[in-house]
């Protein structure tokens, strides 16, 4: 089958294209052209995207059984269970949380640190940019080890380290990160954000090094002082990057999954599970029931999307473009 | 030139990847044929003779969820069994953790790519035999006559029965044990830990050991569903109604009252009253607290003995505790046990059989028995002599054995003592998670163990109702 397209269309395509049909013709050809193109990409498109998107509707749709894949059509008793579940809400406001404690810290961490580096730092420079940057290269399954040795509670470097520096007296009277409810939160966010901070810092300070040194050296002789500087120049002049910034950080923290698997495995109770990890848990682990994970799925699709779209609505408008 | 140069190798991407989607289709019905195939290609052009004694080889596919140090020994195993004969060759690849194997053989499932065996835990039971694909043991014994599920522990035998007799081979089990510091014990003058404890026994003893300032900690226990099961059962107490779900289908819990109730109480107030650290949901944190020496006692897998065993003291082992208004019942058999897929082929049916037995023949399970800390499911092995020798320079490894062994099967009337069988429901799995997430309602959000359980059995019973749901 491969063979005879190859073989077939080729001259097809040659012979018509010497037909005298004119421009409608060729702007017809043009178009098919141009979709042929595409075609490849399409057809990975439709394969790994848009059709699951459309299969996982149809599942959402079912009960589906955590053996074999019998399924039962149950309309919309998925969303109607998902809505009227406690421990759903409760997802959404582990998630919303974990947003809030990341993107806002990461985002000001990042430009802090853009700011700092666009210094000409000397020599020092590069060993700077490439310690802020490791974590990103780290995958996020060794980040969770790493932090899940720092923070446990008996034999954990910080609860030492706050021993050694007096702010406790023994170890218990430390925070026992991962068994407390809201410090675990906490402590998931502070791992995600140290891992995101890397990517964040190079996008800013990309940003930050396309200003102009005219409008510093203007600023100067008005006599604007350094914070001056950085608040009528800097920040809207790299408010495009912020904003991109902004809207990746956001999905990226709705999405969090690996430090959360690693880490906490969504508790203590259900202290750290977000939305994904929900998802997660009943598609592959606990209920195993994809009919239903494909329902959350789809709400938090959902939610994704209502967010982006308040965020180019709102944000959007005090974004400076040069 | 160029445009015709782009329409060529424009089509002949498409081509291409038309024709790598295609190509998954095709063998999805018939995979041993498919595993088969290579072996006839290569002998394809030889003599027919050949050809004859290529297609005689039957390869299987065997999926398993042993990684590290555990996974190299299953492929020592199969190494063995591939050399032991020439007919048949064994393919073990390893598929992740058991759920990943599982969700893999789902999927599977769609393609009908299925393995010929896999391994799957013990609570995925009820579930595996309702995929419908398994073939069970007990109708590959009917058949060949030649395997007797006698050889098998008696609790590792019926824990994979059912009422037609055995349905899946065990091949790696475990069971929980303590773990104890010697070193601290001596020091706090507490005399070594015999048989089983009582709940207030052993806080008599945490009392000791704290009270002598051995270590910050008496006790240390990761909060997974699985020791809160082991504990109820040595305490006698049902998860399931229906007598564990072995009777029929379980569509309830049991464990919000009596005994279940009891055992959860004792597991919190360890935390609450000091006796032990708050760990959360860990199966690995337990460890790095009892070696370095934070925790005088922790409750872990047998299959970790060899890993314990290398701490900077002394370790010895005791059975698990029992709650005061009942006596030691014993322990369920945890771990694994190797499934078989029914192929439709007889022939390739058989092959896979034969492989089990010789998984679970004595001379395998000494090796995995002696690198791992599972137990030898066989009872033959038990005799051997290299074995008792092995006992006797690894006491601790004998706790295990004893510990089982010593497990009231049947009751003293004869009949079956279900709550050491264990629990059997489909959503095991789940219904586990929710034991989880019960500690932290008690330990964080201030309900009581009953009220956690409660609220636990709640969910708990819906999920079963689903899932029974798919067989009204």
């Amino acid at each position: 089958m491969a063979q005879s397209d190859a073989t077939t269309s080729q001259p097809t395509a040659s012979s018509l294209g010497a037909m005298p049909t004119g421009r409608r013709w060729n702007k017809l050809r043009a178009a098919v052209e141009g979709y042929l193109y595409l075609t490849p990409t399409l057809i990975g498109l439709t394969l790994f995207v848009f059709w699951p998107i459309v299969s996982s509707l149809n599942l959402s749709l079912q009960r589906i059984s955590p053996f074999g894949n019998r399924f039962r059509y149950v309309g919309l008793d998925n969303y109607i269970k998902t809505l009227t579940s406690p421990d759903y809400w409760e997802t959404v406001r582990v998630t919303l949380f974990f947003v809030l404690g990341t993107v806002p810290t990461g985002l000001i961490l990042s430009v802090a640190l853009a700011i700092a580096l666009a210094y000409p730092l000397g020599r020092m420079d590069p060993v700077y940019r490439t310690l802020i940057f490791v974590p990103v290269v780290i995958s996020s399954a060794v980040t969770g080890v790493l932090f899940k040795w720092l923070y446990h509670p008996v034999v954990g470097y910080i609860n030492y380290g706050l021993l050694q520096l007096g702010f406790i007296q023994t170890m218990q009277e430390g925070p026992n990160w991962f068994a407390d409810k809201t410090w675990a939160l906490v402590a998931v966010i502070v791992a995600t954000t140290w891992r995101q901070l890397g990517f964040n810092v190079i996008v800013a300070l990309a940003g930050v090094q396309n200003i102009d040194e005219s409008y510093y050296d203007a600023a100067k002789v008005d006599g604007a002082n350094a914070w001056q500087r950085i608040r009528h120049i800097t920040l809207p002049l790299i408010s495009p990057t912020l904003f991109f910034l902004l809207i990746i950080n956001v999905i990226y923290s709705f999405q969090a999954f690996g430090e959360i698997d690693v880490l906490t495995q969504g508790g203590p109770g259900r202290a750290t599970t977000n939305m994904v990890y929900s998802i997660y848990r009943i598609a592959f682990v606990d209920a195993r029931d994809r009919g239903l994970a494909s329902a959350q799925a789809y709400l938090l699709a959902l939610m994704i999307l209502i967010m982006s779209y308040i965020q180019f609505a709102t944000v959007n408008k005090r974004v400076h473009y040069q | 030139m160029n445009r015709k140069f782009a329409w060529f190798s424009l089509v002949l991407v498409l081509a291409m990847v038309l024709s790598a989607c295609a190509a998954p289709a095709a063998p999805a019905q018939a995979p041993a044929q498919e595993e088969a195939a290579p072996a006839k290609e290569e002998a394809a052009p030889a003599a027919k003779e050949e050809e004859a004694m290529a297609e005689e080889v039957i390869t299987l596919e065997f999926w398993h969820s042993m990684g590290g140090n555990l996974g190299e020994l299953v492929d020592e195993l199969v190494a063995r069994f591939n050399d032991s004969q020439d007919k048949i060759v064994v393919n073990a690849t390893y598929q992740g953790s058991y759920d990943d194997a599982f969700n893999k053989m789902q999927a599977a499932m769609e393609t009908g790519q299925l393995p010929q065996i896999t391994q799957n835990f013990d609570i995925a039971f009820q579930a595996m035999v309702d995929t419908g694909v398994v073939l069970p043991a007990w109708k590959m014994i009917e058949k060949y006559q030649d395997f007797d599920p006698e050889v098998l522990v008696p609790a590792v035998r019926e824990y994979y029965s059912d009422e037609n007799g055995l349905v899946a081979l065990a091949f790696n089990s475990s069971t929980p044990i303590l773990y104890y510091n010697a070193d601290m014990f001596e020091a706090a003058g507490v005399p070594d830990i015999e048989g089983s404890l009582s709940f207030s026994e052993f806080k008599a003893m945490c009392d000791k050991l704290m009270e002598a300032e051995v270590a910050p900690y008496c006790f240390t226990f990761g909060q997974v569903g699985w020791y809160f099961e082991q504990i109820l059962a040595n305490s006698g107490g049902l998860y399931f109604n229906n007598n564990n779900g072995r009777t029929g289908r379980a569509t309830a819990v049991e464990f919000n009252s009596g005994q279940g109730v009891e055992v959860f109480t004792f597991l919190n107030s360890l935390i609450q009253e000091g006796y032990a650290p708050n760990l959360g949901s860990t199966w690995t944190e337990t460890d790095s607290t009892f070696q370095t020496g934070q925790a005088a006692i922790e409750i872990d897998s047998t299959s970790d003995v060899s890993i314990i065993e290398k701490s900077d003291f002394p370790v010895k082992t005791a059975f698990i505790p029992h709650s005061d208004s009942s006596e030691r019942n014993g322990v369920i058999i945890g771990g694994a046990a190797l499934w078989l897929v029914d192929s439709g082929d007889e022939a390739i049916n058989k092959a896979s059989w034969e492989f089990m037995k010789f998984m679970a023949a004595p001379e395998q399970q000494i090796t995995w028995h002696t690198g791992s800390g599972y137990f030898p499911v066989n009872l033959k092995a038990h005799e051997d002599p290299r074995l008792q020798k092995f006992w006797e320079e690894h006491p601790n490894f004998r706790t295990a054995i004893d510990q089982l062994v010593t497990t009231k099967t049947f009751l003293d009337d004869g009949s079956l003592n279900y709550a050491v069988l264990g629990g059997r429901a489909g959503p095991f799995p789940a219904i586990r998670k929710l034991i989880v997430e019960a500690y932290s309602r008690v330990l964080n959000d201030g309900l009581t163990p009953q009220e956690a359980l409660d609220e636990a059995a709640e969910k708990a019973n819906e999920l079963l109702a689903e899932y029974n749901a798919f067989f009204e």
